[in-house]
């Protein structure tokens, strides 16, 4: 069995001496057969001519022999690669510039596919991730709510026997992690004690969160890797260490595995908490017997032999019954009886908002780069393509030769593959770098990038595949045609035949039609951002800064929370720059808190259930709509007289007052019996985001309502004059005078806060931006090229026209004439692939048609513009030619 | 001076003949071609084009073995000889062959 490969290790390593001894074998039977011919009487000189008659040249014996050795392909690779290197050293200019422009393709595919691969694709690095599920439920046709009430959750867990375990968890967000008096902030998750053993994981160090931990009274905590390491250095000493989440002790027992960063890809937890934690840190009201109120995240792993099918139709009448049990009101009835649960595959984990966001995203701009690479093929084919004439009488003396035609392409094409190796080595540094960039883009908030980027085998076989195929379309072609026998005849013709002409053409063609595609894209994806920008919100976005706090982050409860806020407002008022303050719930153009509520009563009317009306609320201070500039349009604003004692008060929306009869000031609104006065109509605004539509908002005073709702972090903002620099410092001591555990959160101005909130928008038109400016130079480069080859290669036929006496200026018409006709050819097909892909990235548009005249015509006008100028050099050329000199040129090569 | 090649070497008779040449003892790689020419009485004759590479992948397969020694011109001479290998596929080839030539001769009969 070894035989083999000892025979392979001797051919390669004792490559020298092998060949030694089969040319020392050959030649001497070679000198033996010469000596018996002289014995038989022959002159030396006859006796080696009847011995080579007789025999064979040796050395095509020995190279047959070498031929059937084992590893023999692997010498003539070597050879190729040797032979393909010196080629490509000889010419520097054109191995650089392939090599960079197929490096920027390929490392911007490998950027985005690794960003794609690890938000989207991957599966969760836990036991038999195939076998998990994730529920939801929801009513016919609408749409599917990933949050779910608990007892459905206990009763699934207790009852089914399709699964072989369920959990549940909750994403809680910020928590303060405070060690020995240094605090910083953490990403929290509740856990159901089933979690991690439904999972299949092992810990790190210590212990895993386990059922018996699920319980009241118990206060332990796990640690992710990622955060045990960035946070606590790696120290083993953690487990057993108490410390301090928003001021309540917990045990730390133990890390998760490495890579293990939760079910939710795109939204990494660092600390994980038993889910009945949740009575330690939350003053809300017990959840746990709440059939309506959806908050929890349930996954479960089928049973081995049990198909998704049969355990949703098991965990869908269990999650039915406990609904219309619990169910108190025709509403709730109604509610149980139609939406139903559903379970789908969750081996890529739950989707966070980053991958909700950028998920469809990446595959668009993952087509874009990959249009981009195949453009830069084509160019690095258009090349190949003219170098192969150079190369043409080389070639064609191999052939004539006898080396076989096979052999002449399999090494033209190791050049194209070293070429293609070399550009995907730069690609692979270039796409870790990139992805790492273009993570950072996407979440400016961000500390920690929420997801791992380093490179992994499934990124480097994505570039081989990459570098592979790229070859095989820019190095194929070339090397079959200089190869083909009736190029042979060709060559001897003057301009190469008929064959060539068309044939770089349309690589021309194409090439100009692909970029025209993707200018046309960025000009859509421009022309997007430019609306988006422009739209008029309903507030004043200039000069308004804000952060948020969480005074429960300080340790804060009870009436402690809303006091901590006003004392924060009393301690902003008298900063020197700070004209008007104000907090509120809600951040204008953030969704970390979107309140939905349900109107049932408005004015006199009352609404039955279906036809009441959904509104958005959020809490506001005195003074929101003056610091926002959101007229009032009628009423008054908020004030301190306010406060829980007084009668409850709300501020409409134009769009709400709307549903009032008469005017709604005086009128009364609630949910159910429990209304407030309208003292307000504000004007409407974009309320979630600029791309929001004027909806339904009620403002509800943030200083009125109980303490316990104020479980969110409020966020203060402040319409300032100056600089927002100098101002935030100031702030800062305000702060801090009131409570020294205070920290700012996200404090940025509302101008900085739409621009993040236009990222992804920003991000496409940039991207895609550069990738159809990079496509326009290689086209024109590619033209540029092509024409200049054609006048050399007509030299003869233009000295001639000149020598008749033809115009320079027909000359230069002659050349841009056939510029034209390749532009306008590759222009029109570009224009009906943009008018056919614009249309597949309309959702990705805003305030623009997928046909938009101004993005299509600008494209074309830039196109020709740069083409004009790449046709205009060869052009100027021909037509200064000397007639004389030009004659005499002999031309083909 | 050998008489010309009186036929074409049939396909995959190459091997069964190198392997029976060398049945009797250890040959060079000339010995070999004359080996063959004289067993099969003048019929086949090897070209060393075909014979030497012959030679090395039936080495290579484990069928044959080779050393160095002074040939009978005192030269030195790369000489092989069956292995036990080598000698169990003989035998099956032969074999196989006697089995072809036999259906063969049956069907020109009829």
């Amino acid at each position: 069995m070894w035989q083999p490969l000892r025979q392979l290790w001797r051919n390669i390593v004792r490559r020298r001496q092998v060949a030694r001894e089969i040319d020392e074998e050959v030649r001497g039977a070679f000198e033996s057969l010469v000596e018996e011919f002289e014995g038989s009487g022959l002159s030396p000189a006859e006796a080696r001519r009847a011995a080579t008659l007789a025999f064979g040249r040796v050395e095509t014996v020995e190279a047959q022999v070498r031929d059937v050795r084992r590893g023999a392909f692997l010498d003539t690779l070597a050879q190729d690669v040797r032979f393909g290197l010196r080629l490509l050293a000889r010419s520097p200019l054109f191995a650089i510039f392939a090599a960079a422009s197929l490096a920027l393709g390929i490392g911007a595919a490998g950027a985005a596919f690794a960003l794609f691969d690890r938000l989207v694709l991957r599966e969760l690095p836990v036991a038999q991730p195939d076998r998990l599920v994730v529920a939801s439920f929801g009513g016919p046709g609408g749409r599917h709510n990933y949050s779910l009430p608990y007892p459905q959750f206990e009763a699934i867990r207790a009852r089914s026997r399709t699964l072989a375990g369920v959990f549940a968890l909750h994403p809680f967000g910020r928590v303060t992690v405070t060690l020995r008096g240094d605090s910083s902030i953490a990403e929290g998750v509740y856990v159901s004690g089933d979690y991690y053993r439904v999972l299949g994981l092992a810990p790190a160090l210590g212990r895993l969160l386990q059922p018996a931990d699920d319980r009241p009274g118990v206060a332990v905590a796990v640690l992710s890797h990622g955060y045990w390491q960035r946070r606590f250095g790696g120290r083993p000493d953690i487990v057993g260490t108490s410390v301090l989440l928003n001021a309540v002790p917990f045990t730390i027992v133990g890390v998760e595995p490495e890579g293990f960063t939760g079910t939710e890809v795109g939204r990494p937890h660092d600390v994980s908490l038993p889910m009945r934690a949740i009575e330690r840190l939350s003053e809300g009201p017990p959840r746990w017997d709440k059939a309506f109120w959806t908050w929890i995240y349930v996954m479960g792993r089928l049973k081995p032999g049990v198909t998704i099918e049969e355990a949703e139709q098991e965990t869908r009448a269990i999650f039915a019954q406990v609904g219309l049990d619990a169910a108190a009101s025709p509403g709730q009835v109604q509610l149980a009886r139609t939406h139903q649960l559903r379970l789908q595959p969750a081996a890529t984990g739950t989707a966070s908002d980053l991958r909700t966001t950028y998920g469809r995203w990446l595959r668009l701009l993952l087509a874009v780069v990959i249009a981009v690479l195949l453009l830069a093929s084509l160019n690095v084919a258009t090349l190949l393509l003219s170098r192969a004439d150079a190369r043409q009488r080389e070639i064609a003396t191999r052939l004539a030769l006898g080396a076989g035609r096979a052999r002449i392409v399999r090494q033209l094409l190791t050049e194209s593959m070293l070429l293609a190796a070399i550009a995907a080595g730069l690609g692979l540094a270039l796409a870790t770098w990139g992805s790492r960039v273009l993570l950072r883009l996407a979440t400016p908030f961000l500390e920690t990038p929420p997801l791992v980027l380093a490179p992994d085998g499934r990124l480097l076989a994505f570039l081989a595949g990459l570098a592979v195929v790229t070859c095989l379309l820019f190095g194929l072609m070339p090397a079959l045609r200089s190869t083909s026998s009736a190029r042979l005849t060709a060559s001897r013709q003057v301009g190469g035949g008929r064959h060539r002409r068309g044939l770089d053409r349309s690589l021309v063609m194409a090439q100009v039609a692909l970029s025209l595609v993707l200018l046309v894209g960025a000009g859509l994806f421009l022309r997007t951002l430019g609306r988006l920008w422009a739209q008029e919100t309903g507030y004043d976005r200039r000069d308004v800064l804000m952060f948020s706090i969480d005074a429960h982050l300080a340790g804060k409860r009870g009436d402690d929370i809303a006091e901590t806020y006003r004392r924060v407002l009393e301690a902003l008022e008298p900063l020197p720059g700070a004209r008007r303050i104000s907090a509120s719930a809600v951040r204008a153009v953030s969704h970390n808190y979107y309140f939905i509520d349900s109107m049932a009563r408005i004015g006199d009317r009352e609404l039955p259930d279906g036809q009441q009306v959904r509104v958005a609320y959020n809490l506001t201070a005195p003074g929101y709509f003056a610091t926002l500039g959101i007229p009032l349009v009628a009423g008054r604003d908020f004030d301190r007289g306010d406060t829980p004692a007084s009668s409850p008060v709300v501020i409409v929306s134009e769009s709400l007052a709307r549903h009032f009869t008469g005017n709604p000031i005086g009128q009364r609104i609630g949910p159910d019996t429990n209304t407030s006065e309208v003292v307000g109509v504000a004007k409407d605004i974009r309320y979630g985001s600029v791309k929001d539509a004027p909806r339904e908002v009620m403002y509800v005073p943030l200083f009125q309502v109980p303490s316990k709702q104020l479980w969110f972090a409020p966020t203060f903002a402040i319409r300032y004059a100056g600089r927002p620099g100098d101002l935030i410092p100031a702030i800062r001591d305000a702060v801090a005078r009131v409570d020294p555990g205070l920290e700012l959160i996200g404090v940025r101005t509302l101008e900085a806060q739409t621009d993040a909130s236009l990222t992804r928008e920003r991000l496409l038109a940039l991207l895609t931006a550069y990738g159809g400016g990079f496509a326009l130079v290689l086209s024109c480069l590619g033209l540029y090229g092509v024409l200049s080859d054609r006048v050399t290669l007509r030299t003869a036929e233009i000295g001639l026209r000149l020598a008749l006496g033809a115009q320079p200026a027909a000359v230069r018409r002659l050349v841009l004439g056939e510029a034209a006709l390749m532009v306008a050819a590759g222009a029109l097909a570009g224009l009906g692939g943009a008018l056919a892909t614009a249309r597949l990235v309309r959702s990705q548009l805003f305030g623009v048609e997928p046909d938009d005249p101004v993005a299509l015509a600008g494209a074309v006008l830039l196109l020709v513009a740069m083409a004009a100028l790449a046709a205009y050099l060869p052009a100027r050329r021909a037509s200064r030619l000397d007639p004389l000199a030009a004659l005499r040129h002999e031309g083909g090569s | 001076m050998p008489p010309r090649a009186r036929a074409a070497l049939l396909q995959g008779t190459l091997d069964l003949l190198i392997l029976k040449a060398l049945s009797a003892g250890e040959l060079h790689g000339l010995g070999v071609s004359r080996r063959i020419e004289q067993i099969t009485g003048g019929t086949f004759r090897v070209q060393p084009g075909s014979l030497f590479p012959a030679l090395h992948r039936l080495e290579e397969a484990g069928w044959l073995d080779s050393r160095w020694q002074p040939s009978e011109n005192n030269r030195r001479a790369k000489y092989y000889e069956l292995t036990r290998a080598g000698r169990k596929q003989l035998g099956e080839e032969a074999a196989h062959w006697q089995h072809i030539s036999l259906a063969i001769a049956r069907a020109l009969e009829t």
